[in-house]
């Protein structure tokens, strides 16, 4: 049993469907992310389940109970928004206090709760502060704890760390999820960043044109892309075709590609061209040909670019580029110089097939 | 020394501006202790005879009385209304948004005078007679559009997701305005309603036209003495406009420091 659920949820705006029945289930303490483009719609749904916008179709359930209808200060949702958005004529105290008011809790418990709260968000001794005295990230944890001192239902986070810089959103992706988990709250999470998605999320949907394009653990979203607007969002890709040469019992089938000959576990009509996504850390190459690597066909290194752990190499193989990154323990870059011709090599089971048609 | 002229150059002709701008309340407040029958600068010895006199022209009191309920009538109800069509306007679309922004703009381009005239011309049309009323319709007029002025520069750049954050904590729409989006723009409504209550108060053009008898408001009451007379109550009735208008701003200092009123973010 689904703790929130979004059954064929609509909105229109000017007469353009934004959200195209959109439906999905989060189970009680599940950390959800909606992961995709500006556009997306990702931020319109968010905004659907906290009451901010009506739905134009379909509903929104938690607990077994229908809230579409109900107005945003009804929903008992928690909302850490991207600009903090904190009230900026209170102190810290005030703000993390500000929901517990509105319920009429007595006095020395909201004391309690928002001591609580702001010692969980690490912020013990700031009470008195007042927001612009803060740093960004001081100021996303105080909306943490504003959201979640009150116990809300569900925690919304809309993209809460986009305005931090690099280093800050890492810690603050792990605080939020070490929170996340301690008080086991269902989160809704969206952000356009998708390693920030695979790195905290239990599941993620990824959404394109209005539509969940699939929900799935981060791990099967990466490996086992079901769409190809999937395969392409999340991580890179090369894009690849070859041409079917032969089909053994409609399971596999012999593919040429760049003049070599591969065998695919993938049924397809004998002489059709087939397109594949393949991901740059899957490619591999050598200076030198090995036994195991007879597949390998060669490519010349046209730029290589040193990224820290690894090294990108742009392959250019006939008019194609392929682009792969290889990790510097594998492979010393320093082995290898632009203008190098490279044995370049994948296995079979890398290829993501694709279902578009160029 | 020579890095420094430009410095001094500066602060001198700030100088010369504030002098400029100071100088007449300077005159005035000195010529009221003057001891002679007529108006003069420098005074001639000093006396307080002409702050005592006034007690003998009760008809300015009077005045000054009718002059701070207009003005604190249409200091409210302006900053009300300033204040409320200031949201409609950055917030919402409609029909004829730009039509009405203008109107409602208009008086600050149209000559007072122009404006007196065509008051007094539909009062008596609709047969409204001279009263506080009258007087504090009109000026609501007048003022209206330095309210809004103000609060729409201070509602432009308000993150509603301000806003939002109250709503998804339970409070109801009216409590996020009165707790939440006010005190955010409180800078902008007090300074609007300083303005009307200014405007109001030392408006002339205007009230010549609407005042009667019994209804006069102080400039125009100064304003008619001097036509007649040309004694030194006239300063000492000035000097106090001047300090009452001083203490106010010192109350509001005070109360809300102004230095924090009139900059444009908290």
């Amino acid at each position: 049993m689904s703790y929130l659920s979004l059954e064929n949820v609509v909105k229109t705006f000017n007469k353009t469907e934004v959200v195209k029945k959109l439906s999905l289930e989060i189970q009680k303490g599940e950390l959800v992310s909606f992961l995709g483009p500006s556009g997306c719609g990702k931020t319109t749904t968010l905004n659907m389940v906290a009451g901010f916008l009506e739905v134009d179709g379909g509903k929104i359930e938690v607990d077994g109970k229908p809230v579409h209808l109900l107005p945003p200060n009804k929903r008992e949702m928690g909302m850490v928004f991207q600009n903090y958005a904190l009230f900026p004529h209170m102190t810290v105290f005030e703000n993390v206090a500000y929901g517990l008011k509105l319920r009429k809790v007595p006095k020395n418990e909201i004391n309690t709760r928002v001591l609580e709260a702001l010692e969980m968000v690490r912020l013990s001794g700031y009470e008195k502060r007042y927001p612009k005295e803060l740093s960004g990230g001081q100021q996303q944890r105080v909306s943490l704890a504003r959201a979640l001192v009150i116990k809300p239902k569900v925690l919304l986070l809309d993209e809460p760390l986009s305005n931090l810089d690099a280093k800050l959103r890492q810690e603050m992706r792990e605080e939020i999820v070490d929170i996340q988990k301690q008080v086991g709250i269902t989160t809704i999470f969206v952000t356009h960043d998708q390693e920030e998605a695979l790195a905290i999320s239990d599941r993620i949907a990824v959404m394109y044109e209005g539509r969940i394009e699939q929900v799935d653990d981060p791990a099967t979203i990466y490996n086992h892309p079901k769409t190809d607007f999937v395969s392409q969002f999340i991580g890179e890709v090369n894009h690849i075709q070859g041409k079917v040469v032969e089909t053994y019992d409609n399971k596999k089938c012999k593919m040429h590609f760049f003049g070599n000959e591969q065998i695919v576990s993938i049924p397809s009509a004998k002489n059709s061209e087939v397109h594949f996504f393949i991901r740059p850390e899957k490619i591999q190459i050598s200076l030198g040909v090995s036994n195991e690597r007879n597949e390998a066909f060669q490519t010349k290194v046209e730029r290589k670019m040193f990224l820290g752990a690894k090294t990108r190499y742009i392959l250019r193989i006939q008019d194609k580029h392929l682009v792969a990154d290889i990790s510097n323990t594998v492979l010393n870059p320093s082995q290898i110089k632009e203008g190098n011709s490279v044995y370049t090599y994948w296995n079979p089971e890398d290829l993501l097939p694709s279902r578009m048609v160029r | 020394m020579r890095k420094n002229l430009p410095k001094f150059f500066f602060n001198f002709v700030c100088f010369l501006v504030y002098v400029f701008l100071l100088a007449p309340i300077v005159v005035v407040l000195l010529s009221s202790l003057t001891t002679t029958e007529y108006i003069v600068f420098p005074p001639k010895g000093l006396t307080l005879r002409w702050y005592t006199e006034l007690i003998e022209h009760p008809e300015f009191m009077q005045s000054f009385t009718l002059s701070i309920i207009v003005a604190f009538g249409t200091a409210a109800i302006s900053t009300a209304i300033g204040t409320l069509a200031s949201i409609a306007v950055v917030r919402r679309q409609f029909k004829g948004k730009t039509a009405i922004v203008q109107l409602v703009g208009s008086p600050l381009l149209i000559p007072s005078v122009v404006f007196g005239v065509a008051l007094l011309q539909f009062y008596s049309w609709i047969g409204l007679a001279a009263s506080p009323l009258a007087l504090i319709l009109g000026h609501i007029i007048l003022t209206v559009p330095f309210v809004m002025r103000l609060v729409v520069a201070s509602l432009v750049g308000f993150d509603r997701s301000i806003e939002q954050a109250a709503l998804n904590l339970g409070a109801g729409p009216i409590k996020v305005f009165y707790q939440i989006t006010l005190p955010i723009i409180k800078s902008g409504v007090i300074a609007g309603a300083i303005f009307a209550f200014i405007t109001s108060f030392d408006d002339l053009t205007v009230a010549l036209f609407i005042v009667s008898t019994d209804v006069v408001t102080l400039p125009v009451r100064i304003y008619t003495y001097m036509q007649y007379q040309y004694d030194p109550i006239i300063t000492s009735v000035s000097s106090i406009m001047i300090l009452f208008t001083v203490i106010l701003m010192l109350v509001i200092e005070r109360i809300l420091g102004v230095g924090k009123v009139f900059s444009s973010k908290n």
